[in-house]
């Protein structure tokens, strides 16, 4: 009888191995670094002439930051315009501004103004587009990190979106061309309001429940589920460990 | 028979229990006035005090009844004295390192401390390795005085007869005691979910020290939470209804119940299902799969109906139109199993998944777990209480204030548990230091709450002092008798 149990148990442990994998490494997203962290309180030069700082700005309306530069030949203008369309039938603009932010320190004043122009965009309130001279330590604080390509004279780096609360937290970035109900997200989570997400892939972390697969959509059981079975696994284990040692000593005696 | 250490060493557990009891209802009226806005503490001030007093409440409660089922396991088998110390001396220091980490380092992350609530150090940064640090010292004290009695429940019986498996077969020659074999399923669930918390800890320490090389998945941490967390919580109910099995009929002057075939399955049904019970605290997280939600609900029911079931039949039987001498002792057991049954029947409201989109952290949930432990487990433990300071004193007033302390504890408890389940139909928030303005109701309520909490508390203080006479008295004697 005790060396079924025991036999079946370490059957079923192999099976459960079976079904478990640990994470596979990072696939470069990044979008769950530095949430509901402070944001760099960086001192902007805006295009309406004000000198305000991130934080001052964020205080009076929640923040969507777009990190852009004007001389990019890539993926910043149709992530603008993409953005724009997104957001302009859009009924209730109160609660957010957007704030495109150079990270280029060649770009100025005037080509930010230029830049609001030719996006039809210089007379909307709800839009605002900015230099500074903090860029490095803003990008350090919401995990941005452009890399500049000499041969081609651009910038390498990704569409990002950063939501930040009226607090100056980080609640939620996007990365890349993203869809509405997306940039619905963020705008609920600037507003501090439940914003379901999934957790993304991070090479640190060994141990989760179930992996997802973002090529196939799909989550297959991880090495945590194993691990939740474990304290009953050791307490069968010690139960019969016991008994047996007991029943064995008694027989003995 | 129980030796005069063993006797000692109970009085000493009782009043332990009993003091921090006292000092735990200070905080929660504490907090029911924050709430009612008659004291305006700082909210992190609020969420120590919650801290504190959740995690030193399951903390006493268990230890009470697993005092009185090492007390009385000694009726079948001899018990490790060595044990029942390490688990005092472990317990009794992390209190203290709890105490140290809430009131001088702050921390104020909730009993549960959801990960990653300790990490994100919003207060003196020692407080959370001393706050984790103090369930470890519980835990390991506790895990040695479960496993101990584990094994001596196995040196005297088979392991299938601990769990009275030869139950199930017709005409069993051996009858295996229903007090040893609720000991027994209860011990192997808290071995396990002592375990839990054992990997728990080690998973923080591991991100705790590997300065971010090392992170873990939110979705099992919180799932290891709750296996601990929910399962300890219930376990603890387990051990005060294994005190009942045996003492019940003995005082009301019965002959000791037996184990059948539905107590057995029963029993071995909550020994399964409750491992499983606590996916229902992860209802709202859309990320587990709909599968280990439904057999949340399932386990929920699976592990509490059959072995409500079998007591309450049990205890009916006992007292309808039968003479039973109804005593203090017999008194507490009886409105205990109906506090028991009431906060039990608010946990399966809440637990079923369509109520639970509706209840889900409104004040139903401290609702129902206060009424089985307000006005259940803790009537079982000063049940046992009760009776074991009267088997060794020599005057025969026990029965003084009976009807004024049931009284006291009956209006108190009812009173401050009806302002949390008004408030929780009412889908007030639980855990807020302060409500916001869309619930003018919330503050009245609080109020309300403490006053009755007060009433409730003058009971628990005559108790304390009647029951603490006599145990110091059993505690500093030096006679056997
Ligand atoms: C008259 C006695 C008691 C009073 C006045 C009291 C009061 C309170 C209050 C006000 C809260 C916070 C509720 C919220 O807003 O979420 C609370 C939470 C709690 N109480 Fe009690 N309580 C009492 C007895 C007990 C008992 C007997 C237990 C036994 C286990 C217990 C365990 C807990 C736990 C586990 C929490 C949750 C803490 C958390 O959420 O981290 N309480 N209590």
């Amino acid at each position: 009888m005790f060396k079924h149990f025991i036999f079946i148990i370490i059957a079923l442990s192999f099976f459960f191995t079976q079904l478990a994998g640990a994470q596979i490494a990072s696939t470069g997203f990044e979008e769950e670094n530095n949430i509901y962290e402070k944001v760099y309180d960086a001192k902007l030069n805006l295009n309406n002439g004000d000198n305000r700082t991130l934080t001052q700005l964020c205080a009076s309306k929640p923040v969507i930051l777009a990190l852009i530069f004007t001389r990019c030949s890539g993926i910043c203008n149709p992530f603008l315009v993409q953005l724009k369309e997104n957001l302009q039938f859009k009924t209730d603009t109160d609660n957010f501004s957007v704030l495109v932010l150079s990270f280029d320190p060649r770009d100025t004043r005037e080509d930010m103004v230029n830049l609001s122009k030719s996006l039809n965009l210089e007379n909307n309130k709800q839009w605002l587009f900015a230099t500074t001279g903090d860029i490095e330590k803003l990008n350090l604080s919401v995990g941005f990190n452009p890399v500049w390509d000499s041969i081609r004279s651009q910038y390498d780096h990704d569409a990002l979106l950063v939501g930040i609360n009226k607090e100056g937290y980080i609640t939620k970035k996007l990365i890349g061309i993203r869809n509405k109900s997306d940039l619905e997200l963020l705008i609920r989570s600037v507003n501090d309001v439940f914003s379901p997400s999934y957790r993304l892939p991070n090479k640190n972390r060994l141990f989760s429940c179930f992996n997802y697969n973002p090529e196939t959509g799909k989550n297959t059981p991880g090495l945590g589920l194993l691990f939740l079975t474990l304290p009953a696994v050791i307490t069968l284990l010690l139960l019969l460990g016991i008994s047996y040692t007991v029943r064995h000593k008694r027989i003995l005696i | 028979m129980e030796t005069i250490k063993l006797r000692k060493i109970t009085s000493l557990w009782i009043i332990t229990v009993l003091f921090l009891f006292i000092v735990n209802i200070v905080l929660g009226i504490i907090m029911r006035l924050n709430q009612g806005e008659i004291l305006h503490e700082q909210p992190a001030t609020f969420y120590a005090h919650m801290t504190t007093h959740g995690l030193t409440q399951i903390g006493i409660w268990f230890v009470a009844g697993m005092t009185g089922i090492n007390y009385l396991m000694e009726r079948y088998l001899k018990t490790s004295y060595l044990a029942n110390v390490v688990a005092m001396v472990l317990t009794v220091t992390g209190i203290l390192m709890l105490w140290t980490s809430t009131y001088i380092g702050n921390f104020h992350a909730g009993w549960t401390f959801l990960y990653p609530l300790p990490l994100k150090i919003m207060w003196a940064k020692w407080a959370t390795p001393l706050f984790l640090g103090s369930i470890l010292v519980m835990g390991v004290g506790w895990l040695t005085w479960s496993v101990s009695m584990m094994t001596q429940i196995l040196k005297k019986y088979p392991l299938t007869k601990a769990l009275a498996w030869q139950h199930f077969r017709k005409n069993p020659t051996i009858q295996t005691p229903p007090f040893i074999l609720i000991s027994m399923i209860t011990l192997i669930g808290i071995i396990t979910c002592l375990l839990g918390a054992v990997l728990l800890l080690a998973m923080y320490a591991a991100e705790y020290f590997s300065n971010g090389a090392f992170v873990n998945d939110a979705l099992l941490m919180k799932n290891l939470t709750y296996f601990f967390g929910h399962t300890i919580a219930n376990e603890m109910l387990y051990l005060g209804l294994a005190v009942i099995y045996e003492l019940f009929p003995e005082v009301g002057g019965r002959p000791k119940w037996k184990a059948t075939w539905y107590v057995a399955l029963a029993w071995n049904c909550t020994l399964v299902f409750i491992l499983t019970a606590f996916f229902h605290h992860l209802y709202m997280d859309f990320v587990q799969p709909v599968g280990f939600q439904i057999v949340g609900q399932i386990a929920s029911y699976m592990a509490s109906l059959p072995a409500a079931g079998v007591t309450v039949f049990s205890v009916l039987v006992a007292v309808y139109r039968t003479s039973i001498k109804w005593s203090l002792t017999n008194l507490l057991f009886f409105i205990g199993v109906a506090g028991w049954v009431i906060g039990g029947l608010g946990a399966v409201i809440d637990v079923t998944i369509t109520n639970n989109f509706v209840l889900h952290n409104t004040l139903w949930v401290p609702a129902h777990f206060h009424t089985y432990n307000a006005l259940g487990n803790v009537l079982f433990s000063l049940a046992f209480f009760h009776w074991f300071s009267i088997q060794f004193s020599e005057k025969t007033d026990f029965e003084k204030l009976t009807k004024l302390k049931l009284t006291l504890l009956l209006i108190g408890g009812i009173g401050f548990l009806l302002a949390f389940y008004i408030g929780g139909a009412e889908s007030m928030p639980r855990r807020y230091s302060n409500y916001p303005a869309e619930f003018p109701m919330a503050a009245p309520l609080a109020i309300g709450a403490a006053v009755f909490a007060t009433i409730y508390l003058a009971a628990i203080l005559i108790f304390f002092f009647q029951i603490s006479k006599r145990c110091l008295n059993i505690l500093f004697s030096s006679s056997s008798h």
